[in-house]
This record gives structure tokens, C-alpha cells and sequence, in this order.
């Protein structure tokens, strides 16, 4: 079938559009650290709410759903359970709904997340006009991959930061999709074109969407594993003395418990996913080539990331291992997997050189 | 990594400084022990068992079956490099030595001399000699039964599947394969790789000696 | 995801049963460290977590140079341009393994020994979980309201029936629940837990892996892997001899092949002809015939990259295709020595611009020997042939011939692809181009080759994997193994329930819960719904009776909302 260039040119165009957008969505965030009301960030407050409210609501017995349960006791002992920050609530989730929050949160976020909800409706737009240009799904080289996969990061990234309200994290991993994306359109830009046979198989859709969702979930907890190091590094430099406390970014951004559960739960979310993708990968793979595992380089990269972020999750429950070091393993997974993208398909030469970079 | 690793469950109170050092050593040991054995196991029950290509060279491995236990050779028709129809059971009753063969093939083109050389001397007393020719095209097979002045006809095995039937019953691995067949039709004898002078004639003077 | 060692304690639990994991102190007491105590010490360290995080590390890093450097078993042609750009070093690398890493012994040891500290953490766990299968949850601790989840109500129900409507509801919803034996001081309360499924699915995701691992290996000595090389119109049996390459498991023989046999009818291949991507490859197709044994019957397929041919067992791929340039040489006597298409192997520079090696053992009076490149779609560019689409639009044959000892009569045997020209002598003095239909007219009357037209070749992976099926389930087992070990919390709940503080007030119940480990986040949502199922049965039940204390009246409204 013809490709549609007309349809192509429109994806581009909202492409650019969504670029434009997000950037303006990245200043906003920016603009709430600098000029945002004050939030206090750390779980401390909200607990001492929390208290309060619960103590005032469980002698009347209300017990609804949803959001007076999230008051009914959110600060719990420390030693609740044998793991830490997994319990103990330090996430202020669900005592207020969604819109409100936000509305809460500053006209700054308020601003800054609509930008980056239009955003990604154009986003999404420019993934689904080129896949119909191409009438295939959007993910077939290099370019499109990368266009799909931040795509997925920010939308997973809106469904965190709303649900568990960490505006101050948007200026990060909206920042780091901008300068991704505006790399992709820049450097390694392909016109819409059709695929090569090895490629023209329903098994496209089903491995290469798990891949390209798995990473755009795994872009998130990356962004996030440099805020806990940044954030861990400020603290430690506190407590040692050498910094000055009251580090006005800082102090606006989760604690490192939250963001250390944060980045646990979106990796929880990613791994299985991430498995789907190469056990797809490897049927795949025995279809088109006669076996379903060879230690081809991409398969090889594939399955380091995976043992990585294996690692990461047995870090986690391992003494000495919990808190900046775990993160280091997360980031080296994270680093595998774009090794995997821009270097192996690239530049490796073995069966799954289909980037379409020459 | 050894600290790490030392900080196991045995509080560490109870050990003198010696037995500290003393247990950071044996772990290495029990470790390095471990690593070996398993090496040894992985090298000794790993490993693929025959690869490669299919030209069999270098040494060849025989094998003479006794009487009673000897395969029955398939029947089959083919076509002679000079395009005349031939039957395999028209040897019944003949000694036969069947060679598997190709142009192509480089021990096959060095046993030709001593299967040249054998039939010279065997086929006076009633010794047939066939050829089958394997994975070859007529022009250069008939080329190569001119340089080496081969006397006796082959048959075309374009697609291997005269071979393929006799892999059921002998285990033929490649070329040059030598099956020398006894007047019943059986495979007494199979030379898996180039011929020697001295190992083929014992083998067809055997069979020949048997009575018919 | 629960610590694998961690003791299973639980600061609210009072009746929590402690690690029951020996420690290995000395075997008696006051004696020195024996040697069994040294070999349980050295077994509980390989099984700990720090170990299997290290070998984790040892294994990604392990594949590195697997993926870096050219493999024997995929790329032996790059191996070989290894050894030629970096002669000193291939020989190390190659002496410690780097050449075939995922079958060096070091890289098994490294799973065998992850995988060995796997099975020494699970299989005691499943004990465990087996074990714990019939065990009650603890006994409801006293305070509920310390708990990181509560809510308390008052109902109009005697303590005995709120806890047994409580009861029924928690066990409606799937809870294993404790009741107060004769023993206990207090008889008003019931403990649920939940989410059992959470350890069994940790579980089967590692054992699933080990199953994987086993399925890998039984792939690799009850299988095997052949290639062959067909041009079209030939036809091959599936018999060793006719293989170019037969890799087979340890315990596979030549009997385990199917017999089949394959012909190779046609092979089209369709390229885009115009635009940005011209010259990529938009479809190939071949088409084959096949007989699953000896005097079957005659079936035909169309083989296709993403659809390979299940015959006998195995399964034949296609892997690649080229073009086989058609030549026939004649000799100094005039006789035809060779006809045949030779297959010529498509090179880096693309658009299949293609070399290959002609071999003519048998001319006389000296064997001759060609090396051409056959160029598909050929266009003079300053003087070099180069080849700008890669369907054969405009076919063109370059040769170099020679004369001499090729060094097929005895020896290794060759490659059909390298001619190794060291005892021969050049007969052209430049590469000549011929067109199809041309002949070359070699010097010395030693006779002519001409270039009759060319027909495509297809190349053939032919496989069987035992092991492929049991790896497939065993990845789907653990994919769900991981599923649920995420998914699934293991939570409690317990509820109390006393008579309040006066004779009308009825009777305070108070829910409390805890969740072991809250990965998914939502034991607020489950445990706040659960709250309002207890309150509503308890309600329901309590409207059997005509008379309501006025509390009720007054707290009802708040729940028209739900």
C-alpha cells in the first residue's frame, strides 16, 4: 500500500506542535519552582493533617470510599513492615480529588499541566496520523520508536504525578522528554516509508509495542533515579555539614522515601512488561529465524537490561544495597537500554539492524 | 567484595581475628572450588556432537558388519551420467562396491586413484563398481570420470535422496562414503571417509570369499 | 518485593512465628568451626541475597563481550577478518573465550551457580509456603487503632454476632480467618489474612526460570540446527550429506532427521523501484515443493521470512537469498567440463552487488579457476561496475580467470566460495565484463566460458528444538509468576468489637488492617471498601430487629453517598 505522504506531513506538524507545547509546559513547572506558592513537600505535614482529620472523622464512623480512608490513619509507625517507605503512608495520596489538587497546587502547575496534557493529545496524535500514513503501527525504525516511546513516558508520567500529586517532579521528566524528542526530529528523522519483509509480521505489533511501552515506562523511574541521587547527594551533604539546609528546590521536592517508592513502583509497573516484550521478541524470533534465542547483540542488550533491573528489584530487599546504590543499578539498566537503541542496532551489525539509520 | 561477603550470620565476637582471615580464605577456596566443578561438568557434558560440513575427509572410520547383522541395502533407480536408466536390483546376486561421491569434493577426488586402482584388480572376477553421484552436475561429473579414468558407471544423486535411503540403514555422514553390498544385498562393509588400498580389498576380498 | 531472608516477624503480630533458618554455629557447642560448619556457612552465603545480586552483576557483565565481539557461532566469518585486523590479540581473546562467550565454561558457571543459589532460596521457601498453607493469621492485636489502616463504627448487633457477621463478610471475600479459641482472654474478634498467591507467584517466577534454563538445555542436546544453501530448480533430502551445515545436539544422530525432501521452485523478490526508500526489499516469496518421505505425496508451501514450513519435526526457515550466475566452461578439447549456476554471495556494498568463485578441477589440460562478481542491475561508473538496484535489470558478469592447481586433489576440503589461487597463474590481465549470452575466450586455446543467465538461490535453516514448547511455557509461567507476585499484597485485617461505653450505645466495632508489603499501592481503596461492606452487613443485620438506637438514624445519611 502507498504511503501517505500528506497524512506523514501531518504528523510531523503535530510532532512540532507537541514539542512546542511541552516546552511551554516545562517553563511552567520551572516557573512554579521560582515564583510557585509554598508547598511543604514533606510527608511530615500531611501526616499531622492526616491525624487530625482521621482522629476528627472515625468517632462520627464515616468510612466512604477513597478519600476518607486515605485520612483514616495515613502515618503509621515506621517499622509497620519489614520493608521500608513500602507502608509507612508518606504519600499523600487521595485526601483530596484530582482536580482539586491540582487547582491547589498554584496556577503555576495548573498551567503546566495543561500544557502538558495538550500536549500530549498531540503527541499521540502525531504517533496515530503516522502510523495511519504508513498503515502499519508507528514503531517500524528508529525515529518512530523514539517519537512512540517518549509518547508512552508522558502519558505514564501524568497518571503518576496526578495520582500521587509530585508536581515539583514535572519540570524533569517533561524536561528530559523535550530534549529527547527534539534530538529524534533534529538527528535522526525518517520520512514515512514502508517495512522490510523480515518486518512485515503481526508480531511487529505485539513485541515492538511492548518494547516501546516498556521503555517509555522505564524513561520515567531513569528521570526520576537522577532526582533521588540529587536530592540524596544534597541530604548527605547536609547532614555532613557542608551545605547549607533550606535549598529552596530541594526542599520543594518529594522526600527521598517517596521518591524512592515512586521510582520502585513505576519500575514494578515496567519489568513485566519489559519480560513480555522479549519473550514476544523470541517467539518472534524463532518464526523469522529459526531459533529463538541466538545471542544476537539487541537480544543480548535486551537481556542484560533485564538482569539490571532483576538487580534492582533484589537490591531493594538486600541489606547495604537499599537507597542510592539500588538506584545506581536502576540507571545502569536504564543506560543499557539506550545503549541498546542507539549503539547495538546501530552500529553492531547482526539480524535486527532494521533502525533504519544508515 | 570479601568484606561484604563476610559479614555473614556468625557474629563476629566469636571469632578470633585469625578465624576471621582463615574463613575469608576458605570461602574463596569453596568458591573457586565451586567454579571449577562446574566448569568440568559444563566442558565434559556440553559440546555438540558431530559438526561441520558434509565432505567427510581425514580419517575414515570402518565398519564391517558380520553376516546376520548386516542392513539390507535399499532398492533403488537412477540415471547413469551417460543418461541410460539403471536398476540397483540388477546387481542382486553381485558383489558391489557403492561409492558416494561428488566432483566437488576434495577427498573424493584423492581416493579416485585407489578405487581406480581397486576395480582395476576386482572387477575382472565379477566385482561390480558403482558410483553415486552426489550433489553434481552431469559436465562436471563426466569430467571428472575422464581425468581419473573411473570404468565403471555412477549414478546421478542431484538431490541426495539415494543417500537419504541409505542413511536409514548406515549412518552416512557425508563424501566420499564407500559401502561395499555382498551378493544377497546386504551391506557388509562401510568405509566412512577416503579409501585406503589395503582397508577396501580386505573388505571386498572378505565378501568376495563368502559363498554366493 | 519480600526480602527473601528477611525474617518473617511483624511488630503487631504477637503470635509471629520467628526465622526458624538454622544459623550455622559451630556443630557443638564450644567446639571449633568444622568443616560441615564451613560448607553450611559457604551454602548460606551462595543463597543469600548479596551473592545473587553479585552474580547478577557477573552474568550482564559476563554478556558484554558477547555482544561486542564476533561470535564463532553466529558470525565465524567475522572472527576470521578479527584474526586478520588484530592478529596479536584474537589469540588471547580466543584462549579465554571471548570468541564463543554464552558456551564458555566461566559464562556457565556464572548462571549455573545463580541458578544454583536460586533453587537453594526457593525450594526451602515453597516448604515454607507449603507449610504455611494451613497455618491461622495471628491472633487480633489489641489496639486496632495503631494500625496503619482503621476505621471503627458502632452498630447495634451484640459484640458475638457483629464479629460473626464480620466474620462471614471477610470470608466472603476470600479471607482465611482465626477465630478466638477456649484459651484466648477475649472472645469478640477475628483475624483475616489474604494474598497467599503473592509468595506462591514469587515462586513460580524462579522456578519458571529454572525451568526455562532446563528446557535451553534440553534444546541444545536433543536438537539441532542445519543449513542449506538451494538454487532454484534444485531439489535436496533432508539427509546430513546434504546439509552445508549440520550442528546437532549431544545426543542427536543423522537418524533423528525427517526424511523429507524439497524442491525449490521459484523465488521471487520484489524491490521498491522509486523514492526514498528504493531498492529496500518490499516482498520475497518462495515457492516450494516437498514430499515428508520417500514416495509421499507431492505437497508445495510459500516460504516466507515470516512463515517458516513445519515438516517432520523440524521446521525449515528462510534466511536469505542471492543470485547464481549460470556459466559454461569448455575446454581445450572442446568438451563442456562444467555447466551449472554457481551461487555467488551478495557483498557489503549493497544492491547485491555479489562475489563468488568458479572451480574447474577437471578441464585439461590444467584445471581452471574463475573469481567474478556478478552485479544485477550494472552501470559503468568511471570505469568500475557498481550496481544501483539490486533486482537483476541489467545483469553483468566481471571474470578473472585462472590456470594452475586448484588444490582440490588432495587435502582439507575448500570453501566453495574462496578460490585459493596460490598455485595457479592468472590467465586475464584485467577483470572482463560479459553480458549474458557473452563467452570469454581464454588465451592459449585453453578454451571459453560464457555466461548464460542466472537463477536466484535461497538460503535454508533447518531446526528442531525439543526444548522450544516447555521454554515457551515455562517463560509464560513466569511471566505470570511476576504478575502476581506484583499484584497480589498479603494483607490482614482484623476486627474487635465491644460493647460501648453504655448499655444504648451498642456496640463499638473497630477494623483495623495492615498490609506486608504495599508494592501496588490500593490497600487504602480495598481496605476502605472493605470497611463499608463490614458496616453495611452489619447494618443490614442489625435492621432484623425493629428497633434502632437513634445514632444510626443520624449516621445513615453519610452513606447515602456511596
Amino acid at each position: 500500500m502507498p504511503v501517505n505522504v500528506a497524512l506523514g506531513h501531518v504528523s510531523n506538524a503535530f510532532l512540532i506542535a507537541a514539542l512546542v507545547i511541552y516546552s511551554l509546559s516545562v517553563v511552567a513547572f520551572a516557573g512554579d519552582f521560582a515564583f510557585g506558592r509554598p508547598r511543604r513537600a514533606a510527608a511530615a505535614a500531611h501526616g499531622q493533617r492526616a491525624r487530625d482529620r482521621a482522629a476528627a472523622l472515625a468517632s462520627v464512623g464515616a468510612a466512604s470510599a477513597a478519600s476518607a480512608a486515605g485520612a483514616a490513619g495515613d502515618q503509621a509507625p515506621a517499622t509497620a513492615s519489614a520493608e521500608p517507605a513500602d507502608d509507612a503512608g508518606t504519600m499523600p495520596e487521595l485526601e483530596v480529588p484530582a482536580l482539586r489538587a491540582i487547582r491547589e497546587a498554584g496556577r503555576w502547575v495548573v498551567a503546566a499541566v495543561v500544557f502538558a496534557m495538550i500536549g500530549a493529545a498531540a503527541h499521540t496524535t502525531a504517533v496515530i496520523t503516522r502510523g495511519l500514513a504508513v498503515h502499519r503501527a508507528p514503531w517500524g525504525n528508529m525515529y518512530e520508536f523514539i517519537t512512540a516511546l517518549t509518547c508512552v513516558a508522558v502519558i505514564f508520567f501524568l497518571f503518576a504525578m496526578i495520582r500521587y500529586r509530585v508536581w515539583t517532579l514535572g519540570v524533569f521528566v517533561m524536561g528530559a522528554v523535550v530534549v529527547t524528542l527534539g534530538l529524534a526530529d533534529t538527528l535522526i528523522y525518517t520520512a514515512p516509508g514502508d517495512l522490510v519483509p523480515a518486518l512485515q509480521s503481526y508480531w511487529l505489533d505485539i513485541h515492538v509495542t511492548a518494547m516501546t511501552l516498556a521503555t517509555g515506562i522505564f524513561f520515567v523511574p531513569a528521570v526520576l533515579g537522577f532526582v533521588y541521587l540529587w536530592v540524596d547527594r544534597y541530604t548527605r551533604r547536609v547532614a555532613a555539614g557542608q551545605a547549607a539546609p533550606g535549598n529552596g528546590i530541594v526542599r520543594r521536592l518529594p522526600t527521598i522515601e517517596q521518591l524512592d517508592r515512586l521510582t520502585y513502583r513505576t519500575i514494578v509497573f515496567g519489568f513485566p512488561v519489559w519480560t513480555f516484550g522479549v519473550i514476544a521478541g523470541a517467539i518472534w524470533a524463532d518464526q523469522a529465524w529459526g531459533r529463538y534465542w541466538g545471542w544476537d547483540p539487541v537480544e543480548t542488550w535486551a537481556f542484560i537490561t533485564w538482569v539490571l533491573y532483576a538487580a534492582f528489584l533484589h537490591a531493594r530487599a538486600t541489606a547495604g544495597w537499599r537507597g542510592r546504590r539500588a538506584h545506581y543499578v536502576q540507571l545502569l539498566g536504564f543506560a543499557s537500554l539506550i545503549f541498546n537503541i542507539l549503539v547495538v542496532q546501530v552500529f553492531i551489525a547482526g539480524m535486527h539492524s532494521y533502525s533504519g539509520v544508515s | 567484595m570479601l568484606r561484604a561477603l563476610s559479614r555473614g550470620t556468625l557474629p563476629a565476637r566469636a571469632l578470633p581475628v585469625r578465624a576471621r582471615r582463615r574463613r575469608r580464605v576458605v570461602l574463596a577456596a569453596i568458591v573457586l572450588a565451586g567454579v571449577l566443578l562446574i566448569v568440568v561438568l559444563v566442558t565434559s557434558l556440553a559440546g555438540s556432537g558431530n559438526s561441520g560440513v558434509s565432505t567427510v575427509g581425514g580419517n575414515a572410520s570402518t565398519v564391517v558388519y558380520q553376516a546376520g547383522h548386516r542392513p539390507l541395502a535399499p532398492e533403488f533407480t537412477g540415471t547413469t551420467l551417460t543418461g541410460s536408466k539403471l536398476s540397483f536390483s540388477s546387481y542382486r546376486g553381485k558383489v558391489v562396491v557403492l561409492n558416494f561421491w561428488g566432483s566437488w569434493c576434495v577427498p573424493c577426488r584423492e581416493e579416485a586413484p585407489i578405487l581406480a586402482a581397486v576395480a582395476g584388480k576386482y572387477q575382472p572376477s565379477g566385482v561390480s563398481f558403482l558410483g553415486v553421484d552426489v550433489r553434481d552436475t552431469t559436465a562436471s561429473a563426466l569430467a571428472f570420470t575422464h581425468s581419473f579414468h573411473v570404468a565403471y558407471p555412477s549414478v546421478i544423486d542431484q538431490s541426495s535422496a539415494i543417500t537419504l535411503d541409505f542413511t536409514a540403514k548406515v549412518p552416512i555422514a557425508g563424501t566420499p562414503t564407500t559401502l561395499v553390498v555382498d551378493r544377497t544385498g546386504h551391506i557388509a562393509g562401510a568405509v566412512f571417509g577416503t579409501v585406503t588400498y589395503p582397508g577396501l580389498t580386505a573388505i571386498v576380498a572378505k565378501v568376495t570369499a563368502e559363498g554366493g | 518485593m519480600t526480602d527473601v531472608r528477611a525474617p518473617e516477624t511483624d511488630p503487631f503480630d504477637p503470635a509471629a512465628e520467628p526465622d526458624d533458618h538454622p544459623r550455622p554455629g559451630p556443630s557443638s557447642p564450644g567446639a571449633a568451626f568444622g568443616p560441615a560448619d564451613w560448607l553450611k556457612w559457604g551454602w548460606r552465603q551462595l543463597t543469600s541475597m548479596r551473592i545473587a545480586l553479585i552474580l547478577l552483576f557477573l552474568l550482564a557483565l559476563a554478556s558484554v563481550p558477547g555482544s561486542m565481539l564476533p561470535q564463532q557461532g553466529s558470525n565465524p566469518s567475522g572472527v576470521q577478518q578479527y584474526y586478520t585486523s588484530h592478529p596479536d590479540l584474537a589469540p588471547w581473546l580466543d584462549r579465554l573465550g571471548l570468541f564463543n562467550v554464552f558456551a564458555a565454561p566461566w559464562f556457565a558457571a556464572i548462571y549455573l551457580l545463580l541458578f544454583a543459589s536460586l533453587v537453594g532460596c526457593v525450594v526451602p521457601r515453597t516448604f515454607r509456603l507449603a507449610g504455611s498453607a494451613r497455618t491461622l493469621p495471628p491472633r487480633a492485636p489489641r489496639h486496632l487503632a495503631r494500625l496503619p489502616r482503621s476505621a471503627e463504627y458502632t452498630t447495634a448487633l451484640p459484640p458475638q454476632e457483629a464479629v460473626e457477621v464480620a466474620a462471614r463478610v471477610l470470608s466472603g471475600r476470600g479471607f482465611r480467618l482465626r477465630r478466638p479459641d477456649d484459651a484466648d482472654s477475649s472472645q469478640d474478634w477475628v483475624s483475616a489474612e489474604k494474598g497467599y498467591l503473592r509468595e506462591a507467584g514469587n515462586l513460580l517466577f524462579h522456578l519458571a526460570l529454572l525451568g526455562v534454563l532446563v528446557s535451553v538445555a534440553l534444546g541444545g542436546l536433543f536438537g539441532y540446527k542445519a543449513d542449506r544453501l538451494l538454487v532454484q530448480g534444485q531439489s535436496f533430502a533432508d539427509t546430513v550429506s546434504a546439509l552445508d551445515e549440520w550442528h546437532p545436539g549431544r545426543f542427536v544422530t543423522a537418524a533423528d532427521l525427517g526424511p523429507f525432501t524439497m524442491t525449490l521452485n521459484r523465488f521471487d523478490a520484489s524491490y521498491i523501484a522509486s523514492g526514498e526508500q528504493r531498492g529496500q526489499p518490499s516482498s520475497f516469496d518462495a515457492r516450494v515443493t516437498y514430499t515428508e518421505h520417500p514416495g509421499g505425496p507431492a505437497r508445495t508451501f510459500d516460504l516466507d521470512v515470516n512463515r517458516p514450513l513445519s515438516v517432520d519435526g523440524a521446521k525449515v526457515y528462510l534466511i536469505g537469498h542471492g543470485y547464481a550466475p549460470e556459466f559454461t566452461v569448455t575446454d581445450a578439447r572442446g568438451h563442456v567440463v562444467y555447466k551449472q549456476p554457481t551461487p555467488f554471495v551478495a557483498g557489503a556494498s549493497g544492491n547485491f552487488l555479489s562475489e563468488g568463485v568458479v572451480k574447474v578441477p577437471d578441464a585439461q589440460p590444467e584445471q581452471l579457476g574463475f573469481t567474478g562478481v556478478f552485479v544485477p542491475t550494472a552501470v559503468n561508473v568511471g570505469g568500475t561496475l557498481e550496481s544501483v538496484f539490486p533486482a537483476a535489470d541489467n545483469p553483468a558478469v566481471s571474470l578473472i580467470a585462472y590456470a594452475g592447481n586448484l588444490g582440490m586433489d588432495s587435502g582439507a576440503p575448500q570453501s566453495v566460495y574462496e578460490l585459493d589461487t596460490s598455485a595457479m597463474h592468472r590467465l586475464t590481465a584485467s577483470p572482463q565484463v560479459l553480458q549474458p549470452g557473452q563467452s570469454l575466450k581464454l588465451p592459449d586455446g585453453r578454451g571459453t566460458v560464457t555466461f548464460t543467465g542466472y537463477v536466484p538461490w535461497v538460503s535454508l535453516a533447518i531446526t528442531h528444538d525439543p526444548g522450544q514448547l516447555p521454554a515457551l511455557i515455562c517463560g509464560i509461567a513466569s511471566l505470570g509468576g511476576l504478575l502476581l507476585s506484583f499484584m497480589i499484597r498479603r494483607r490482614r485485617v482484623f476486627v474487635r468489637a465491644r460493647s460501648g461505653p453504655s448499655a444504648q450505645n451498642g456496640t463499638t466495632v473497630q477494623v483495623g488492617g495492615l498490609a506486608r508489603t504495599d508494592a501496588g499501592g490500593g490497600f487504602e481503596a480495598e481496605f476502605a471498601g472493605l470497611a463499608a461492606e463490614l458496616r453495611s452487613a452489619h447494618e443490614q443485620a442489625a435492621q432484623i430487629p425493629p428497633v434502632q438506637p437513634p445514632q444510626q438514624q443520624a449516621a445513615e445519611p453519610r452513606h447515602e453517598g456511596e
